[in-house]
C-alpha cells in the first residue's frame, strides 16, 4: 500500500526527515512514536501534500504509483487521508456542507455519480454514531468552537465518511482525556479491516492500549532508529526516548 | 433635457421658483451650501480614497428623475405616492419630514435638484407581513450619452409599524450617474428591515439618512456587488431612548471596481443601541473602501455601539481602505471597532484540499463563507436566496458552490 524510500525532507531549506525507510502493506496498523521535534508530523504532512515541504532525496509510493507528485485533492481523492493533530475551524462553512462537497468530489474522481441528500444524510447519521458525534456538530461551522474531543472525533467522522485506503492519523490522541480518547479508538478499530492500511503517529504509548498496532517505529532526529512489535511501545514507556537515543550512540 | 454642461454645479439654478415656499427655502439652503462650499475635491476627508473628480467634473446631461417601481403588492396600511403629486396637493404633509436632516455635499445637490420621489408611508401599528420591493432598474433604452438621475426617496413608519424594504440596483448605466437620496424616518417603536442589493456597474452616490424615535429598530443590509463608482452613506440618528439600528454590509470589488461605504452613526439619546458588521472581498484592481463613524454625545449614557470591518484581498493589486472610529463625550457606555484585511487563511485551504475537495471549489467555498455571515442576516428567505445567488454569481468560481448545495 505504502512504500517510503530513503525520504529526506525539509522545511524552510533546514532538514527534518532524514532519510526514512518504511513499508505498510494493506490490513497493518503501524505506529510511529517519537519526541517532540523529531519529525513525526512532518511526515504525516509529506503523505498529505501540504506546501512548503520539499522532498530532496527519496521517493513514497502508494500503490505503486509517485504520491509526491500529487495535489493534496488528488492524494484525498486516491485514498489518502490525514487526522489532522490540529483540525482547522473554517467559521461559515458547514461540517456538513463540507463533507458533502468532500465526498462528491472523491466520488466523481472514482467515475461515481454524487450521493443524493437523503442517501447522504443516511451515511452521515449512521458513521456520525460510530465516534457519538452529536447531529448538531455535524451542522455547525466546521470545528468551529468544538472542543479538543469534539475536534478528534469529527476527524475520525470524516475518514468513516470518505472511507480511505490509507489513513495517517497525526496524535489523534493528544489533548484526550481517558474517556474521549476511548470513543476514538472505538471508532478507529472499527475503521480497520483488510483493505486498509493505517499508520498513526502519537507522543504517548496509552494510545496503543487502544488501538493495537501490528509493527512500532520509533523516529529520532528524522530517522527510525527502531522497529519492534506492540511490546516496543512498552519498553518506550518504561524506559524513555532518551534510553533509545543513547542506545542509537556508538 | 439640456445640452450636456461639465461639472454638476453648473446645474444649479440661480433661484427655486416651483412648490411651497418651505421646499424652496429647503432648495435654497442646500444650494447656497453647495455655493459656499461647492462639491468634494480629493482633499476633503471623506473622500480621500475615491476619485470624486470622476463625479464633480462629468459631462452629465440631466436624465429623467423617474420613478422606482414597486413590484411587490401593497398590503392595508402601506401607501406609495409620488412626491411630485403630494407637493401638488398635500404639501403640508412634507413640510416636516423632508429634509429635516441636512445633508451635506452630494445630498445637498440632490435636494437642490430632485423633480420627483416616492413617498412610503405605513400607518401606526400596521405590521407588514409580506416585503415591499423597489426596483431602481433602469426603464427604456439607455440614453445615447451619459446623464444624471437624483431620485428621493421618503420612507415613514408610524408609530408601532413593522415593514421590510427590498430595493434592487441592477443595469447597465455605464457613464451615467444617480446621485440618490432615501430618508427614513421611524416612529416610537417601529422597525424596518432594509435590504439593498446593487448589481449597477455605473456610478452612483447614494445616502440613506435614518432618524429613528423612542424604542425603534432599524436593521440595513447592503450588497454592493461591484461598479465603476459606488459610494454609500448610511447616517442613523438614534434621537430617542431604547432606539436601536443594525447596520450589515458585504461588498465585492473586482477589475476596476470602486465601491466605498460611510457610515455614521448618531448615538443622540441614552440607552440606544448600534452595531455594525461590514465584511468585503477586493479582487483584481478593484478598491474597496469603509469608513465608520459612532459618535456618542455627551447625554447618551449607557450607549453600547459596536463596529466590525473585515476584509479578504484576493490580489496583490487589489486596495483596501478601513477605518472605523468612535467619538466619545459620554462616560457611561460598552463600544468596541475593529477592523482586518486579510488573505485566505492557507491552514483553511489545505485542510479543505486534505479532504478531497479541489482547490478551485476550496477557494471559492472559503471566500463565500467569509460574507455569508452578511448574506444570513437578511431575515426574509427569498431575498437572501436571491442576495446568494447574487454573490455567487459574482465571485470566482461561485458557480462551483451552487453544484453543492
Amino acid at each position: 500500500m505504502l512504500k517510503i524510500e530513503n525520504l529526506h525532507v525539509e522545511v524552510d531549506g533546514k532538514p527534518i526527515l532524514r532519510g526514512i525507510d518504511l513499508e505498510i502493506d494493506a490490513g497493518e496498523v503501524h505506529a510511529i512514536m517519537g519526541p517532540n521535534g523529531s519529525g513525526k508530523s512532518t511526515l504525516a504532512y509529506v503523505l498529505a501534500g501540504r506546501d512548503g515541504y520539499e522532498v530532496t532525496e527519496g521517493r513514497v509510493l502508494y500503490k505503486g504509483h509517485d504520491l509526491i507528485e500529487l495535489a493534496p485533492e488528488a492524494r484525498a481523492a486516491e485514498g489518502v487521508f490525514l487526522g489532522f493533530q490540529y483540525p482547522v475551524a473554517i467559521p461559515g462553512v458547514s461540517n456538513i456542507y463540507f463533507l458533502k462537497a468532500a465526498l462528491n468530489a472523491i466520488r466523481k474522481h472514482r467515475g461515481q455519480d454524487p450521493l443524493d441528500a437523503i442517501d447522504f444524510m443516511k451515511l452521515s447519521k449512521e458513521k456520525a454514531a460510530l465516534v457519538q458525534l452529536p447531529d448538531d456538530l455535524t451542522k455547525r461551522s466546521v470545528n468551529d468552537g468544538f472542543s479538543g474531543g469534539e475536534k478528534k472525533r469529527n476527524e475520525i467522522f470524516q475518514m468513516a465518511m470518505l472511507e480511505p485506503s490509507l489513513a495517517v492519523l497525526d496524535e489523534t490522541d493528544s489533548g484526550l482525556d481517558i474517556d474521549a480518547l476511548k470513543v476514538v479508538a472505538e471508532g478507529v478499530n472499527a475503521l480497520r479491516g483488510p483493505e486498509r492500511a493505517m499508520l498513526v503517529i502519537t507522543h504517548y504509548q496509552r494510545l496503543l492500549d487502544h488501538i493495537v498496532p501490528d509493527v512500532v517505529h520509533v523516529l529520532i532526529d528524522g530517522r527510525i532508529v527502531r522497529t519492534g512489535n506492540k511490546d516496543l511501545a512498552k519498553q518506550l514507556e518504561a524506559d524513555g526516548y532518551a534510553q533509545v537515543r543513547d542506545g542509537m550512540r556508538p | 433635457m439640456t445640452d450636456a454642461v461639465p461639472g454638476l454645479l453648473t446645474s444649479l439654478p440661480e433661484a427655486f421658483d416651483e412648490g411651497p415656499a418651505w421646499l424652496r427655502a429647503l432648495r435654497e439652503r442646500a444650494a447656497g451650501s453647495l455655493r459656499d462650499q461647492g462639491l468634494p475635491t480629493k482633499k476633503t476627508e471623506a473622500w480621500r480614497f475615491t476619485p470624486v473628480r470622476t463625479l464633480v467634473d462629468g459631462a452629465f446631461n440631466r436624465g429623467d428623475d423617474g420613478l422606482p417601481r414597486v413590484t411587490s403588492p401593497l398590503p392595508d396600511g402601506v401607501t406609495v405616492r409620488s412626491l411630485r403629486d403630494v407637493l401638488a396637493d398635500d404639501p403640508a404633509l412634507l413640510e416636516n419630514r423632508l429634509g429635516r436632516t441636512p445633508v451635506d455635499h452630494f445630498g445637498a445637490l440632490n435636494t437642490s435638484l430632485f423633480t420627483d420621489g416616492l413617498w412610503i408611508h405605513v400607518a401606526a401599528n400596521v405590521d407588514v407581513g409580506s416585503v415591499i420591493e423597489l426596483d431602481h432598474a433602469a426603464v427604456g433604452p439607455a440614453p445615447s450619452s451619459p446623464t444624471v438621475q437624483y431620485p428621493r426617496v421618503l420612507v415613514t413608519l408610524e408609530s408601532g409599524s413593522e415593514a421590510t424594504l427590498i430595493e434592487t440596483y441592477k443595469g447597465e448605466l455605464s457613464g451615467s450617474l444617480t446621485n440618490g437620496v432615501m430618508e427614513v424616518e421611524l416612529g416610537p417603536n417601529a422597525s424596518l428591515h432594509h435590504v439593498r442589493i446593487h448589481e449597477q456597474s455605473g456610478l452612483q452616490v447614494g445616502y440613506v439618512d435614518v432618524r429613528q424615535d423612542r424604542d425603534s429598530r432599524y436593521h440595513s443590509v447592503v450588497a454592493t456587488l461591484g461598479g465603476a463608482l459606488l459610494r454609500f452613506d448610511v447616517r442613523v440618528h438614534l434621537e430617542a431612548p431604547g432606539a436601536q439600528c443594525q447596520l450589515d454590509g458585504a461588498y465585492f470589488v473586482d477589475g476596476s471596481d470602486h465601491v466605498d461605504h460611510h457610515t455614521l452613526v448618531e448615538h443622540e439619546a441614552p440607552h440606544c443601541h448600534s452595531a455594525q458588521t461590514y465584511r468585503g472581498i477586493a479582487s483584481g484592481r478593484g478598491t474597496a473602501v469603509f469608513d465608520g463613524i459612532v459618535v456618542v454625545h455627551r447625554d447618551a449614557q449607557k450607549t453600547e455601539a459596536h463596529q466590525e470591518n473585515r476584509n479578504l484581498l484576493l490580489s496583490e493589486t487589489a486596495t483596501v481602505h478601513t477605518k472605523p472610529h468612535l467619538e466619545i463625550d459620554a462616560d457611561d457606555v460598552v463600544c468596541s471597532h475593529g477592523a482586518t484585511v486579510g488573505s485566505l487563511d492557507h491552514d483553511q485551504l489545505f485542510y479543505l484540499r486534505a479532504r478531497g475537495i479541489p482547490e478551485d471549489l476550496a477557494r471559492a467555498m472559503l471566500t463565500y463563507a467569509f460574507i455569508e455571515a452578511v448574506v444570513d442576516r437578511v431575515a426574509d428567505p427569498a431575498t437572501r436566496e436571491r442576495l446568494r445567488e447574487a454573490v455567487l454569481a459574482r465571485i470566482p468560481e461561485g458557480e462551483a458552490i451552487r453544484g453543492v448545495t
